[in-house]
């Protein structure tokens, strides 16, 4: 992992001091999916709201995690699945 | 058969019975689109569901309860097939080098409207267990990290990382799949 911004979060670091860019992009998912306690946040939506360099690449992180999660798992049964589920219930009736 | 016996039986059809796409979608996608195995899972997990019914209050989220009977059965077959863990494994798996290739090729993510579904739940279906594992929980079934945490029994950092990573590679896929669409160069 040799680009900056590859690293896994390693959330070592407690909040409230500002953060540089490094230190933002490695907690762009525990930011995203709201998992850094106040102070943590704060300090990396403080560090986006001046740092152009790395709105863009937590908004790109945002549409990729929305677009996935919009995906959802529900998916169509196929019609034997159900008759075999109302024979088993049938059967543990019994 | 008891007439509270069969009622009990239709109530818990009427009620429970509605989420079994539900089921099967979520079986999918954690035994990486295994149809059978997927098939086999409901199964189970109804049963349980239907064995356990008498403890379900009516009024509460069915679907939430079955879904969870689910993730649980799962997880539970999933450890016994891997009766000897294999951690080293899956660390091992490489960074892609285009991990962040994506981003580079395409910051606004027009990507996003264009790739097909179905390539993106291949990708997904496609990474190795215990990173595919994590994206079903959290990203398709919006769980926290510490409960991916207390069903995969692994710590919260290890959550963070298989996030990080699976989500990485499912960036190169998609990096990948752009370029043979030719939408990206
Ligand atoms: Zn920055």
């Amino acid at each position: 992992m040799s680009e900056s911004g590859t690293h896994p979060p390693d959330g070592s670091q407690s909040g409230g001091q500002e953060l540089n860019c490094e230190e933002s992009l490695a907690r762009v998912y525990e930011y995203l999916d709201g998992e850094l306690d106040t102070g943590e946040h704060d300090a990396v939506r403080l560090h986006l709201e001046k740092c152009r360099r790395c709105y863009p690449h937590f908004d790109f992180e945002r549409l990729f995690l929305d677009y996935v999660h919009e995906l959802g798992s529900e998916q169509e049964a196929r019609p034997g699945l159900k008759d075999r589920v109302l024979e088993m219930l049938e059967a543990e009736t019994r | 058969m008891s007439v509270p016996a069969e009622q009990r039986r239709r109530e818990f059809e009427s009620e429970a019975l509605v989420h079994l796409d539900a089921l099967y979608g979520l079986a999918l996608r954690l035994s990486g689109g295994d149809e059978p195995r997927a098939e086999d899972l409901v199964q189970e997990a109804v049963l349980k569901a239907y064995r356990a019914w008498d403890r379900f209050e009516v009024g509460t989220n069915c679907r939430a309860w079955l879904m969870t009977i689910l993730r649980n059965t799962f997880i539970n077959e999933f450890r016994r097939r891997k009766a000897r863990p294999t951690p080293v494994e899956f660390e091992q798996v490489a960074e892609r080098p285009s991990s962040e290739a994506l981003y580079e090729a395409d910051p606004e993510g027009r990507i996003f409207d264009h790739i097909i579904d179905d390539q993106v739940i291949a990708a997904i279906d496609g990474l190795p267990d215990e990173f595919r594992i994590a994206v079903v929980l959290s990203d398709l079934e919006g769980l926290s990290y510490q409960e991916v945490a207390e069903l995969m029994e692994i710590p919260v950092g290890t959550v963070k990382s298989r996030l990080f990573r699976a989500r990485k590679r499912l960036q190169a896929q998609l990096y990948d799949y752009a370029v043979e669409m030719g939408y990206l160069r």
